[in-house]
């Protein structure tokens, strides 16, 4: 009776007291490196151009705002919740992403994946991701271990789908991300390791037929093979690759200072302040900076992780474990490719790339695993 | 509440987030540590841009000062066809308003090969400052267009002097890849020929470094750093601008002179469609005056000839204007060759100045017996070694060239060729310098082995060695190396490389060098050798029969004594050339004369009376006007 009479006061009064305060700090250190390695790489561009050189970091700033009101609400939200209505988040999800491919949908550069709200844009493929986790998490928690290959051939549809829809945009790295979740929650779900094996295989042998039939248009694979080779073409895809190691190297140990670096400043490195964030932190903050922001990256995965293993229950788990994934593989992804170990694909680097949909979606994901986190003894 | 499999699963995770993230810091550390000095430089490769502006060249001045070649400060207006932009049609009619040229003259002026293409091409010179500033003020409307002041080469004196001061143009691949290391850039200037060749070192200055920084779309963000250009040196030159003046317009005037003149012996008028001159001090070697016709005008490469006209100077009936004929000119010596082979045979002891031949007006030779007359056939009777130079007996040096060749031929008429500095280079610093030929058995030989249809007797007979007694057959002499033997005669031995060049000057005029007189080599010449022919010489200016006597009728011999030769070379299917060469004053000479013009006829009549105004101005009296005079040689 005490047992209970203290998990119900906890749940209903006390449970904040349970969020991880390391987490928290870490979200809060990223962030603040993010905003200002914003500043820092377009503060001189804007200014050359006669615009506002805060203007990027201001915009940053709202969306982080934003962000923070949204990781609360969703922590607020019980997650069983979710577990409970995951086929109406996953259609709504869908919908969006139908909706996306209509006229009411805006094309950039060849894709097909924005809707302009005013001087924003929101981007559906990025809570997607997050439909797709709690979709993924709740089938295969309401299967524990019983993966037969019925179900996993399910598990499998309900990834495709939306992957799918995306694919028709085409956003080829966001793609990606849906199959890394996918991979991490059947890794710990339940799926056997022959499961895993042929999935791993079949995979492999998917991006060998999109990389070689010609199913990609000619700049996408021109992108995703150039770290193959950059020296070969300097001047296309090869060029920003080439920038963007220059710039980290150039960072050397101590970094060229806060302002100082003019890869960044000069707009050597293209899309810098969104998707090769990390090349400001590798020019101007040198080897110690970059350590430290992956330190705190790794204290993000660390902590998500612990959430996953006190979770109280299967689908909590498996929630974070989907977080955990797309994490992992965004920041693995981004840093590798700015570092010319993994190809270039339009991922951005999750608290610190400019960008509105992507830094709400992330701390939406990591209000899951706050409330899963905090919910672990209720 | 986890089973062992999540829990193992979980540990899975854990171990494949782990390593993904030691290969982030192992390629972190990899580029970061090791790669970051390289990355460095490649960095600021990126970011930084130099700027090279050439230097102002020198100036070329004559000996007193007087600016030969200048430079012009020049507003012009600039346009890079790269940077034009989307509508070029636009920004060049736009300009055009702004210029007042029709936008078809500027697409001509842009689209004219004889630019640079590593330059921004000049469409309009002289522009009214305040176009330049209009343009700065109104970038955006002019992408691409620049008003820049340029630095030009100027010549106040027009073609006066051209083949000596040579000009300038754009570096070419040969000329750029020995140059490279010594900081020459593709779109520079480089001399071409005369002093801007042969000075270049000197004329060339050091370019304006400027350092920009540059953002990835090439913006200039803020300089870096500038070093400023500095101007190359003057090169003051041994050239008499009055005498220079002198002697060109005079060659001119006798070349135009001469084509007013009906020519006897081929039935028309003299061609004389080329000739040269020179005036070289004989104390040292310097050149007082070279002028050579037909001349060009420098001027013309200046910003890059125009093809057209540049095609003109390369045109067989043009007579080729680029040719230096006093350095590059090769002409039998005819009758001043009788310096060497008089030299040769008091040398040898052949002759003494007293042995006399009775002139005859022929000379036979040979079995069969072939006659030979001496010009215009006239007989002078008995002539020693002076009178033989004075009334140029060629009878005289027949009989003297003969007496080389009892049996195998005797190679000292060659051998003082040489010590006079013939069948050399003379070594002057202007380039493309022709060497000569004084013909023996071994060129002989040569000739035929090279062409044995045009030279079908590879043999060296007398008749060989007669016809080089009179400078004639195969010998041939640049101008120069004419001058240069007399000059010899004059100093008494010293065979000096003639030189144009004086000094060399910075910017504020103070000597950074001097050019020293080079001497070549240095020959014994005896009185006993000297006097009768200097006597001989003095005679032909001076005495009645003398053959330069009409030229110089009047002139103050008495005071200003002069000795000189003429000559008159035959050359197969052309009107003779004429030659005339002298120095003065005998009693301390300080001028030596070569005036040689093709296809003009007598040396007395056409060659003499041009020395005979450059004398004049050199003693300080009125220009004799110019005659075709009566003579014989």
């Amino acid at each position: 009776m005490a047992l209970d009479l203290r998990s119900a006061g906890r749940r209903s009064t006390s449970s904040w007291r349970q969020v991880d305060l390391l987490l928290v700090a870490a979200v809060v250190g990223i962030t603040a490196i993010g905003l200002l390695m914003i500043y820092s790489s377009t503060r001189q561009g804007q200014a050359a151009a006669g615009l506002d050189p805060g203007y990027f970091v201001k915009r940053q700033a709202l969306f982080v705002g934003i962000g923070a009101f949204v990781l609360v609400a969703v922590a607020f939200v019980d997650y069983q919740l979710l577990r409970d209505h995951a086929h109406i988040v996953y259609g709504a999800s869908l919908f969006v992403l139908l909706l996306v491919l209509s006229p009411l949908g805006t094309e950039r550069r060849g894709t097909q994946a924005w809707f302009q709200m005013g001087p924003y844009q929101f981007e559906p493929s990025e809570v997607a991701k997050l439909a797709l986790v709690v979709a993924l998490a709740a089938f295969c928690a309401a299967h524990r271990g019983q993966l037969d290959s019925g179900r996993l051939t399910t598990a499998l549809g309900i990834a495709a789908m939306p992957l799918l829809l995306i694919y028709l945009q085409p956003d080829v790295g966001t793609g990606m991300v849906f199959v890394a979740i996918l991979m991490g929650i059947l890794l710990v779900g339940g799926a056997s390791p022959r499961q895993i094996a042929i999935l791993t295989l079949l995979g492999i042998t998917a991006i060998v037929i999109v990389l070689e039939l010609g199913v990609l248009k000619d700049y996408q694979r021109d992108r995703l093979s150039a770290f193959l080779d950059p020296k070969e073409d300097v001047q296309r895809s090869a060029y920003n690759l080439n920038q963007s190691k220059i710039a980290i190297a150039a960072g050397g140990i101590g970094g060229r200072g806060l302002f100082q670096g003019t890869q960044t400043n000069l707009s050597f490195v293209p899309e810098q302040h969104t998707d090769f964030i990390f090349t400001a932190v590798g020019e101007e903050l040198g080897f110690m900076g970059a350590t430290t922001l992956l330190g705190l990256f790794g204290l993000v995965m660390w902590r998500t992780w612990r959430a996953a293993v006190t979770a109280k229950d299967e689908f909590g788990t498996l929630v974070c474990v989907g977080v955990l994934a797309m994490l992992v593989f965004q920041v693995f992804e981004n840093v590798g490719m700015t570092m010319g170990i993994t190809p270039i694909a339009g991922i951005p680097l999750p608290l610190m790339s400019y960008g509105g949909s992507a830094t709400v979606a992330t701390f939406a994901a990591l209000g899951l695993v706050i409330s899963v986190q905090m919910r672990r003894f209720s | 509440m986890r089973g062992d499999s999540t829990s193992m699963r979980l540990g899975i995770l854990a171990v494949v987030v782990l390593s993904l993230f030691s290969a982030l810091l192992a390629r972190l550390w990899y580029l970061q540590v090791l790669s970051a000095p390289t990355a460095q430089a490649e960095a600021q490769l990126n970011s930084v841009r130099f700027i090279y502006t050439e230097a102002p060249r020198g100036r070329i001045i004559d000996r007193n000062g007087k600016v030969l070649v200048g430079n012009r400060v020049v507003p012009t207006v600039v346009v890079d066809k790269q940077e034009l932009g989307e509508k070029p049609e636009v920004v060049i009619q736009r300009l055009s308003a702004l210029v007042k040229i029709p936008p078809e003259k500027l697409q001509e002026r842009l689209d004219d090969l004889r630019y640079s293409p590593f330059k921004a091409i000049p469409v309009a010179d002289d522009v009214p400052k305040e176009v330049l500033i209009h343009i700065r003020e109104h970038q955006v409307e002019f992408p691409g267009v620049q008003g820049v002041m340029l630095t030009k080469r100027s010549y106040p004196h027009g073609t006066l002097a051209a083949h000596v001061l040579g000009y300038v143009g754009e570096i070419n691949d040969s000329e750029l890849t020995p140059r490279k290391s010594r900081g020459y850039r593709a779109g520079d200037s480089i001399g071409k020929s005369g002093v801007e060749l042969a000075y270049e070192d000197d004329l060339r200055g050091q370019a304006e470094v400027e350092k920009l920084e540059v953002d990835a779309q090439g913006r200039v963000l803020r300089s870096l750093g500038r070093q400023p250009a500095v101007q190359g040196h003057d090169v003051r030159l041994t050239l008499d601008l009055d005498l220079q003046k002198v002697t060109e317009e005079s060659l001119v005037l006798s070349l135009a002179t001469a084509q007013a003149t009906y020519d006897n012996e081929s039935a028309k008028r003299f061609l004389a469609p080329a000739g040269s001159a020179v005036v070289l001090d004989p104390r040292d070697g310097s050149v007082l005056a070279m002028a050579s016709a037909p001349t060009y005008n420098p001027a013309d490469f200046v910003d890059g000839i125009s093809e057209m006209t540049f095609g003109a100077l390369q045109d067989p009936a043009g007579h080729y204007p680029l040719n230096n004929r006093v350095t590059q000119g090769l002409y039998a010596p005819a009758s001043t060759f009788k310096l060497v082979t008089s030299m040769a045979g008091l040398q040898t002891g052949l002759i003494t100045a007293q042995y006399t031949v009775n002139d005859r007006g022929t000379f036979t030779i040979g079995d069969p017996p072939v006659v030979l007359k001496n010009a215009l056939g006239e007989a002078f009777g008995p002539v020693n070694l002076a009178a033989a130079l004075t009334v140029s007996s060629d009878v005289y040096f027949y009989e003297l060239g003969s007496r080389f060749c009892p049996g195998q031929c005797r190679t000292s008429i060659q051998d003082t060729a040489r010590e006079l500095g013939m069948a050399d280079f003379t070594e002057i610093e202007l380039p493309f310098e022709a060497s000569g030929r004084i013909p023996d058995e071994q060129t002989k030989q040569r000739l035929h082995d090279s062409n044995p249809e045009a030279f079908p007797d590879p043999e060296w007979y007398t008749g060989d060695n007669l016809n080089l007694a009179i400078g004639q057959g195969d010998t041939v002499v640049t101008p120069l190396q004419l001058a240069n033997a007399y000059a010899t005669l004059a100093n008494g031995g010293t065979v000096y490389a003639p030189h144009v060049g004086g000094s060399i000057l910075d910017v504020n005029g103070v000597e950074v060098r001097r050019v020293e007189p080079r001497v070549n080599r240095k020959t014994a010449i005896p009185a006993s050798i000297r006097d009768p022919v200097v006597a001989g010489f003095e005679g032909a200016v001076a005495a009645t029969r003398g053959t330069a006597s009409t030229a110089f009728a009047g002139f103050p011999l008495s005071t200003f004594p002069i000795a000189g030769k003429t000559g008159t070379a035959q050359v197969s299917g052309k009107q003779d050339t004429a030659l005339f060469t002298a120095f003065g004053p005998t009693t301390d000479p300080r001028y030596a004369v070569t005036v040689v013009m093709e296809e003009s006829g007598f040396g007395a009549a056409a060659a003499a009376p041009v020395a005979r105004r450059i004398f004049d101005h050199v003693v300080g009296l009125p220009l004799t006007p110019m005659a075709y005079s009566v003579a014989r040689d």
